[in-house]
């Protein structure tokens, strides 16, 4: 029952928020005060379902380009209220089998809800997507912009109910189809999402009475079809204006009535010219659809097992989600795709439904097969390899895996300019091309950033076009002996294993392959010269490596059943330790940059190297060496400050405990850790407000009591910095490092209390020589890592009090770094805020161990 | 009534006993605790009356110890302005997801170490210990974030905190003070793994998670220098960090005020917004969700503290 409030609930805010603001207009300066009053301040929903959208069209024509597809709007919220409405349908138990068509009619009505309300979540999905795209169009980037949070309640809204008629699926009388209709429906759902490829994803219409002339509207008038999407086989703008010889008027003359409302007349006048098109193959589209016939047709021959068209169909739907989300959302690369694209880039075109509706119906497809895997009462999925093979198929798939990553993009040569460092284009080559020694002729003839073959007959830096293509032609040729070689290794690999030959020798033959792909990685970063540029291996020749490693593991227990459990627990331990490794153990290699001149944006193979130069002028380059005895010397002081008060925590809590009254301990408990748990940033706020010149408690008081005859700047001022930073510091941490202690006191036996009292010891002696002594030992621990943390004060709280009049006085180690380096624009000092990195983390580190060192000398424990 | 009266008796006897010096000694303590307490609260209550008196009062400096002319407009305000309401919905999903991640990646591998027979598990668990004790420092932090590709990236608050050695700690110790047989019986019936972390280890680990939620969400919460650092062009950014901006844009807030704010407000002299008005305003919305959850969790930490005292 609560399910269909929270139905009724959701359209119910769907509708509401038809009326209230969704979208923030802003009035470009340029269109003029008189027009701009016609503006409203802000647009409802119900305003863009109107004709011309609630904006003055009469004063500015083209206004009325603007298409929300608000259509969409009102049938997904149609559809919603018919989902609704069929979803409050009470359901009917079937007693007997059914008679007549009504009892039918109850039993489906939760399954009906369900579709229909996928369906609505459908259009308003697109709707509110087409909102988007128009928010961030160019000609409208600024007349219509900040969609306010009630533009996204509808959608919000519909992905609610739809969540919520799913859950009423489980309480549902089961559908009277069996098995093979299922498979059939998902079958027949497959073929008819592929044939929705058909349908439009992008329609732009453009009256004549805005553009030029009649031809210029006709070529602006156009609809992409899925299908075209997946082919890439739009053309864009500039090559139909080369066709059709039109747009002149729109990019000499027109162009001009859109500038005020345009963010970036430049770009739109751009759109009509780009000649270079980044418009491809949509492999999502196209991999969705194969998968999708695919599935289709399994499901249709009775005798395969239903697993594998589930599994082709459930990815089908995934690869056509995934490509939905970027055929229906306009972005900046969309400047130099199609020509639908790149009109709905500057805000004339619309999307449709139909991308979302053709996911819709594959993922409907996939559900079809659930349910039929579901009625024909065979466990969800039943892994149709047998048990004793799985770990053999896991090591040949991991092995095939590595091969597909050797034939995808393997190695990516960036060219410079002779003698320059910057790069002027970058080629990648694909293992496949490497396989049938087919090398790029971008790569024997580097071009720069225009064009322009960079090498000629005239040797350039003692290189001529022909030794160029030579070094380049001798380096992707032992690329693509290495990948040949590395494949054969592979694939024989695999093959040892299918044919059940001694696992021995897979492994071998899978170690040999992963040796040749690090000899070939070695060799591409070497064999291409400085002079001309460089080469890497790309993200595809890293994933093959730990997959040979993987496919190796596996096919040494290829004779097993099952993983032992130590490597079994190995593996789930497997990403955590990666984790770790990327965000732990990666940031040392960056290292290496306290020993080159680091510049930002250049590769590392071209930096400088300068060797313990930035270490060096720590002490040598008086400007540095001032600036780090200042900040050693404040990190120091407040680091020190805070050491030398460590114990207040301790007496706190020592003196806390001999409060009786327990409801009194809690509340001063509860309200002195509060500070804790609030930011700097928040401490500040009241910092500012407590201590504000005139208007402060803290001055109000002072004068009141005459310590002071004026208003003082308390926050501005650099006097007693480390004073008042400590106490900030104590006020947070004191109840907070108290609780420590008082969980120590609540270890301590209570017998020695009561022998104490019987001994006649009064509440001093008792605090002095039993509580005191209990508390000691964490006391110490505790000290010794905060003396190993001296240098790592942190930033958060000097950073917020940071100032230009207390800069001298707070800047601290960290705050420093970060000051140097991320907080001020071109800076040269990366290299050098390393080092001090470097330095700090091996003194941190070093007085760790001391201590450590000194705890298991004085007490014979450690402390880490 | 009579075992009563021998009850009150003895309570005066006890009072009795107290000597001069242990009242002195009481009355000297409680004052004292009393004042840090206040000391605690104050500048949240002081924040509090600000923002809902009389604007002009406020900037004349006249609301010091209670609220005067009371009025919500700088709450509405607030709420108007550009970018709040993004950076709430930015601060909470940080929260939720970086909460979620955090301590369900520590709590299944504090779960994973206490594995013994797993391979190289003490080379293994040393590893992700000792980074507990180094940094690389803020440059290479910052370059490695930014080579992984996570600059103005929203998972940049969620996916690094996966690991987190002194949270493993945390859950290992006390997987370990917990009776070996309940997963052995679960072992003996077939379950794997994660099969047995989820339905053995779990239900019997949550007071230890608890905790390690309220640590995650309050520094998730509270964390503003990341957005600063890695957000450089300005998107996915969290509301402690607009307050830090506040505080030291006050002039480009003040633009923003006049901008945002109606006429209607701006007329009024006690409900104009002012610069300093918005900044304790966005604190005081900030402050909000922690003192509404505090008091709930408070027994919480004060449990997981105890845990992590053991280990010391």
């Amino acid at each position: 029952m609560k399910k269909k409030w929270i139905a009724c609930l959701c359209l119910a805010a769907a509708i509401i928020c038809l009326f209230l603001p969704a979208v923030k207009i802003y009035v470009h300066s340029q269109i003029g005060p008189e027009t701009a009053a016609l503006f409203p301040q802000t647009l409802s929903l119900l305003d863009l379902l109107k004709p011309g959208i609630g904006l003055p069209a009469d004063a500015i024509p083209q206004l009325s380009l603007i298409e929300t597809g608000g259509g969409n709007l009102i049938i997904g919220l149609a559809l919603m209220a018919a989902g609704l409405a069929l979803s409050l349908v009470p359901v009917r138990r079937r007693v007997q089998p059914a008679t007549g068509v009504l009892s039918l009619i109850g039993a489906g009505c939760p399954q009906a809800a369900f579709v229909v309300s996928c369906a609505a979540c459908a259009f308003i999905a697109a709707f509110t997507l087409q909102l988007m795209n128009v928010s961030s169009s160019l000609l409208f980037a600024l007349l219509l912009d900040e969609l306010q949070v009630f533009a996204y309640i509808p959608a919000a809204a519909s992905i609610i109910q739809v969540l919520v008629t799913a859950l009423a699926l489980k309480d549902a009388e089961p559908l009277p189809i069996g098995d093979t209709a299922w498979r059939r429906l998902s079958g027949a759902l497959a073929v008819a999402a592929v044939a929705m490829l058909m349908l439009p994803g992008h329609v732009v219409s453009v009256p004549a009475s805005i553009t030029g002339s009649e031809a210029d509207s006709a070529a602006m008038n156009r609809s992409l079809t899925l299908a075209q999407e997946m082919m890439g086989s739009e053309p864009t703008l500039a090559a139909i204006a080369g066709e059709q010889n039109v747009f002149a008027d729109v990019v000499s003359g027109d162009i001009a009535v859109l500038e005020p409302y345009s963010g970036d007349v430049t770009n739109i006048r751009g759109i009509f010219t780009i000649k270079n098109s980044t418009n491809g193959i949509n492999a999502y589209l196209l991999g969705g659809a194969a998968l999708l016939l695919l599935g289709a047709l399994l499901a249709f021959l009775p005798r395969v097992d239903r697993w594998f068209s589930l599994a082709m169909t459930t990815l089908a739907a995934v690869l056509f989600g995934t490509a939905v989300m970027g055929v229906m959302t306009i972005s900046d690369g969309d400047m130099f795709t199609s020509a639908a694209r790149q009109l709905s880039k500057l805000g004339l075109g619309c999307v449709t439904v139909c991308p979302m509706l053709m996911t819709m119906t594959a993922a409907a497809s996939a559900l079809c097969g659930v349910m039929g895997v579901r009625t024909a009462n065979v466990p969800y999925f039943s892994n149709p390899i047998p048990e004793s093979k799985r770990l053999r198929v896991t090591a040949v798939a991991l092995a095939l895996a590595a091969v597909v990553m050797m034939l995808l993009p393997s190695a990516s040569y960036s060219f410079s300019k002779p003698g320059k460092n910057k790069v002027q284009s970058t080629v990648s080559v694909y293992g496949a091309q490497s396989l049938i020694f087919d090398v790029p002729q971008d790569v024997l003839e580097p071009k720069d950033n225009k064009g322009k073959t960079m090498y000629g007959e005239e040797p350039k830096e003692d290189l001529t076009a022909d030794m160029v293509a030579q070094i380049m032609g001798q380096a992707a040729n032992t690329q693509s002996i290495g990948i040949w070689a590395a494949l054969l290794l592979t694939l024989a690999g695999a093959a040892a294993l299918i044919a059940n030959k001694d696992r021995r020798i897979t492994i071998i033959l899978f170690v040999l392959a992963f040796a040749v792909r690090i000899v070939g990685w070695l060799l591409l970063s070497t064999q291409v010269p400085r002079t001309i540029g460089s080469a890497t291996a790309t993200v595809y020749t890293y994933i093959s490596l730990p997959l040979l490693v993987f496919a190796a593991f596996f096919a040494n227990f290829a004779h097993l059943e099952e993983l032992p459990k130590k490597y079994k627990l190995f593996l789930l331990m497997l990403p955590f330790l990666v984790a770790v490794f990327l965000f732990s153990y990666l940031p040392l290699y960056g290292w290496s940059y306290a020993f080159y001149n680091y510049k930002f944006g250049v590769p590392m193979s071209e930096q400088e190297f300068v060797g313990l130069k930035w270490f060096t002028e720590m002490f040598t380059n008086p400007g540095h060496r001032e600036n780090i005895i200042r900040v050693l010397k404040n990190t120091f002081g407040m680091s020190g400050l805070n050491l030398l008060t460590s114990w207040l925590p301790m007496v706190f809590a020592i003196f806390l405990n001999e409060v009786n009254n327990v409801r009194f301990k809690k509340f001063v408990q509860i309200f002195t850790t509060l500070p804790n748990f609030i930011s700097w940033a928040l401490v500040f706020s009241f910092a500012m407000c407590l201590f504000a010149m005139d208007t402060g408690i803290f001055s109000k008081f002072m004068l009141a009591i005459g310590a002071i005859d004026q208003p003082v700047a308390w926050l501005n001022s650099g006097e007693h910095i480390w004073l008042k930073m400590w106490a900030w510091n104590t006020w947070k941490g004191l109840g907070w490092g108290a609780i420590m202690y008082l969980a120590a006191i609540a270890g301590i036996d209570q017998e020695q209390y009561e022998a104490a009292k019987v001994d006649g010891a009064n509440r001093w002696q008792t605090m002095r020589h039993i509580t005191l002594p209990g508390l000691l030992p964490t006391f110490f621990v505790l000290l010794m890592l905060s003396i190993s943390n001296i240098l790592n004060n942190g930033m958060d709280q000097y950073m917020v009090f940071q100032n230009s009049m207390n800069k001298n006085t707070i800047e601290v180690l960290d705050l420093y770094v970060y000051n140097i380096t991320i907080a001020s624009k071109g800076t040269t000092l990366y290299s050098f805020a390393t080092a001090i990195g470097i330095l700090k983390t091996l003194v941190s580190v070093t007085l760790l161990f001391s201590a450590n060192f000194a705890s298991k000398k004085l007490r014979g424990e450690s402390i880490m | 009534m009579l075992t009563a009266t021998t009850e009150s008796k003895r309570i005066k006897k006890r009072r009795q006993k107290l000597s001069k010096g242990d009242i002195a000694f009481n009355i000297v303590n409680y004052t004292v605790f009393l004042l840090i307490t206040l000391a605690c609260i104050f500048p949240f209550y002081y924040l509090f009356i600000n923002t809902i008196s009389s604007n002009e009062l406020v900037r004349l400096g006249r609301i010091q110890l209670y609220p005067r002319d009371l009025h919500l407009e700088n709450y509405v305000q607030v709420l108007k302005i550009d970018g709040i309401m993004d950076a709430l919905l930015v601060s909470v999903a940080r929260t939720v997801l970086g909460t979620l991640w955090t301590v369900a990646g520590c709590a299944f591998l504090g779960y994973l170490v206490t594995k013994q027979e797993m391979w190289l598990r003490k080379v293994w668990y040393r590893l992700i210990v000792i980074t507990m004790y180094f940094s690389a420092g803020l440059i290479p932090w910052y370059m490695n974030l930014r080579n992984l590709g996570f600059l103005d990236n929203f998972w940049v608050y969620v996916i690094p905190g996966l690991v987190s050695p002194y949270n493993v700690i945390l859950v290992k110790t006390f997987i370990e003070g917990l009776p070996a047989s309940l997963e052995e019986s679960a072992e003996l019936d077939g379950a794997g793994y994660i099969r047995i972390f989820v339905s053995v280890i779990m239900p019997l680990i949550t007071p230890i998670l608890a905790t390690l939620c309220i640590f995650c969400a309050v520094g998730q919460w509270n964390s503003f220098t990341d957005t600063m650092m890695l957000m450089p062009s300005g998107n996915y950014y969290t509301l402690q960090f607009l307050l830090y901006k506040y505080q030291h844009e006050a002039q480009s807030l003040a633009a923003l005020v006049r901008t945002t704010q109606d006429a209607n407000a701006m007329a009024n002299l006690a409900t104009k917004q002012t610069s300093l008005s918005v900044q304790m305003t966005v604190a005081m919305v900030v402050t909000f969700p922690i003192l509404l959850v505090y008091p709930y969790f408070q027994r919480h930490f004060v449990k997981g503290i105890m845990i992590g005292a053991v280990k010391g």
